[in-house]
């Protein structure tokens, strides 16, 4: 059997270690228009801002392939999948066959519609050349516009901000990290962005952008202009699923995958963000995220191999830190009426910590506070994806407390009172 | 493989184990870095000590996206390595017992990795409860004590003594 997997990030990474773990006997190409060794995209803004050399951004050895016996087609381009004749053709003109194929293609920053975007001084965030190119670039006073104030919006603007560069976020929503925190959390943390000197302007649009003199000027859709000498456009991702344009959606972008990460191409499956994949809560969507990429990937893996696995759909969620700040959220965290929502701002460690649950059961969760509290969101993740109600969400947490390290329970509670229930904010180092 | 388990029956809450960590990894008796914790719940009279279970499928280690987090192949212990972390805090999320910690000076994700086979909580556990064993002898140990107490209550319906 051979097997074709097109792509080499978190999905066909994952899908080629399940793969071998069952079969050692199948012949597998990996074909990646990206031809360097496996990278993370997770960890650009880590090694943009300095905390892990270039080294560390390839998270696999040099003979990766090798050692798990497959051929690879790196740095080179896929046209099209024949899937009438089980081919894949390259850009090279070299065709590939395939009993089984992965179309693990990942996705690609969206180009927002604005007159003069595409040229010198603008560019994403999403590729080790875009990071690399930063690398270069953002030198201690550039001035730098961001578009977009997503997680790797955000991610950019703080590690522009830490080398030195006078930094801009320009959002077209009213608020940041619309799709990751309620608004809340959003507040909170745009605050203490702010606080660092990085501006922040929301509900912009950016209609056009100008050059003169090497130097970029942006026109708002009113008056406003705002300067730069580079825009990281940060808008959000859109599936690269132009190869198997009979597997797309018709409710949206993304190739549509059935529990077995299949796609109504016979012998095609699919994974990452490419993929519209079944979500915990019985929906189905795209989710772009390093983790749902990772699970997807291995139950395609599997299932390359015939195992016959089923994906139990993906769960939102996303952590991260941001000037200082960790934040994450998981499930579902926006109420809906008749919902309880219960808010947390007096834990060790915790800022900001709102859960909202039905009938007893939680469906999701927003962080905001320290480093290590973030670990109380961990917890919740078995009864948000069995639906196992929580009991008294504050004493889960509490009596967390004293699994959480600092181990302050009532019955001690009077011997270190400045642990009790007043509100305690957290010093953020930045 | 063999994990750190604790029996809840017997445990007393003294959190030997939760200084003997932090004390073996460098981080003084700031409990606070252990790696170990003691959930103590007077309501319920239970004491549960708990940490890494070093899951056959490891959710920390799957979804690492630094290549970070791997498996001992002497001890089989679920172990991150520093020098690749990068601190995003995605095992954190990840587990879903808690296990894994952040340690704010280094900017590192930390956890149990079972001391190279010998490990410093179960050393220090002054009342034996912590066993570095196979998870089901401690399944069956307690169902042998189980048993014996069974037998006492069963010899006393009897007349015994």
């Amino acid at each position: 059997m051979h097997v074709v997997i097109i792509g080499n990030s978190a999905a066909g990474l994952s899908a080629l270690d399940s793969l071998r773990r069952r079969d050692r006997a199948a012949t597998v190409t990996v074909v990646s228009s990206e031809g360097a060794r496996p990278y993370s995209r997770v960890l650009l803004p880590y090694y943009l801002r300095g905390r892990i050399p270039h080294a560390g951004l390839f998270i696999r050895p040099e003979d990766h392939y090798e050692r798990l016996d497959a051929r690879t087609a790196l740095g080179e381009v896929v046209e099209r999948v024949d899937a009438e004749e089980h081919r894949v053709v390259l850009a090279s003109g070299r065709s590939i066959g395939y009993d089984r194929l992965l179309v693990a293609t990942g996705s690609r920053p969206g180009a927002p519609p604005i007159e003069g975007l595409a040229g010198p001084g603008v560019q994403g965030f999403w590729t080790l050349e875009d990071a690399e190119r930063l690398d270069r670039d953002l030198r201690p006073g550039a001035r730098v516009m961001v578009l977009g104030a997503g997680f790797v919006a955000l991610q950019a603007a703080w590690a522009a901000h830490r080398r030195g560069a006078s930094v801009t976020v320009v959002e077209l929503e009213g608020r940041i990290l619309p799709r990751v925190l309620d608004e809340e959390a959003a507040r909170l943390l745009r605050a203490h962005i702010e606080r660092t000197g990085v501006r922040i302007a929301t509900s912009v649009c950016i209609s056009g952008v100008e050059r003169a003199c090497g130097e970029l000027c942006c026109t708002a859709a009113g008056t406003d202009t705002y300067e730069a000498d580079i825009v990281i456009v940060a808008t959000g991702v859109l599936p690269n699923d132009g190869l198997l344009p009979e597997a797309v959606s018709a409710q949206g972008p993304g190739l549509e995958v059935a529990t077995t990460m299949e796609t109504v191409v016979a012998d095609v499956f699919a994974a990452g963000d490419v993929a519209r994949a079944p979500m915990w809560g019985g929906a189905v969507g795209v989710l772009a995220l390093w983790p749902v990429a990772i699970a997807q990937g291995r139950v395609a893996g599997a299932n390359l191999a015939g195992a016959g696995l089923e994906y139990e759909g993906g769960l939102s969620a996303n952590v991260t830190e941001m000037f200082g700040v960790t934040v994450a959220s998981a499930g579902r965290f926006e109420e809906v009426p008749g919902e309880e929502v219960v808010v947390l701002r007096d834990l060790p460690g915790v800022e900001y910590l709102k859960l909202v649950l039905t009938g007893g059961v939680p469906v999701g969760a927003v962080y905001l506070g320290g480093q290590q509290a973030v670990r109380l969101l961990g917890r919740l993740g078995p009864y948000i994806r069995h639906g196992r109600p929580l009991g008294d969400p504050r004493a889960f947490f509490e009596e967390r407390r004293s699994t959480g390290m600092v181990a302050v329970t009532p019955w001690f509670a009077h011997r270190a009172p400045d642990l009790g229930s007043a509100e305690r904010t957290v010093t953020c180092a930045s | 493989m063999r994990i750190v388990v604790g029996d809840p029956e017997y445990c007393v809450a003294c959190r030997d184990c939760a200084y003997a960590c932090a004390f073996a990894h460098g981080g003084g008796f700031d409990r606070e870095s252990s790696r170990i914790a003691v959930s103590f719940s007077p309501e319920d009279r239970v004491c549960l000590p708990l940490t890494c279970m070093h899951c056959a499928e490891a959710w920390c280690m799957e979804v690492c996206p630094a290549d970070a987090i791997s498996r001992d192949l002497e001890t089989g212990a679920v172990v991150i390595h520093e020098e690749r972390c990068a601190g995003c805090k995605m095992c954190l999320l990840a587990c879903p017992l808690g296990a894994v910690g952040f340690d704010a000076a280094a900017g590192v994700a930390r956890k149990c990795d079972l001391c190279d086979g010998d490990p410093a909580c179960v050393r220090s556990c002054t009342v034996d409860v912590l066993q570095y064993c196979e998870p089901g002898e401690m399944a069956d140990s307690r169902r042998e004590s189980l048993e014996a107490r069974l037998r006492a209550v069963y010899r006393k319906g009897e007349g015994g003594s």
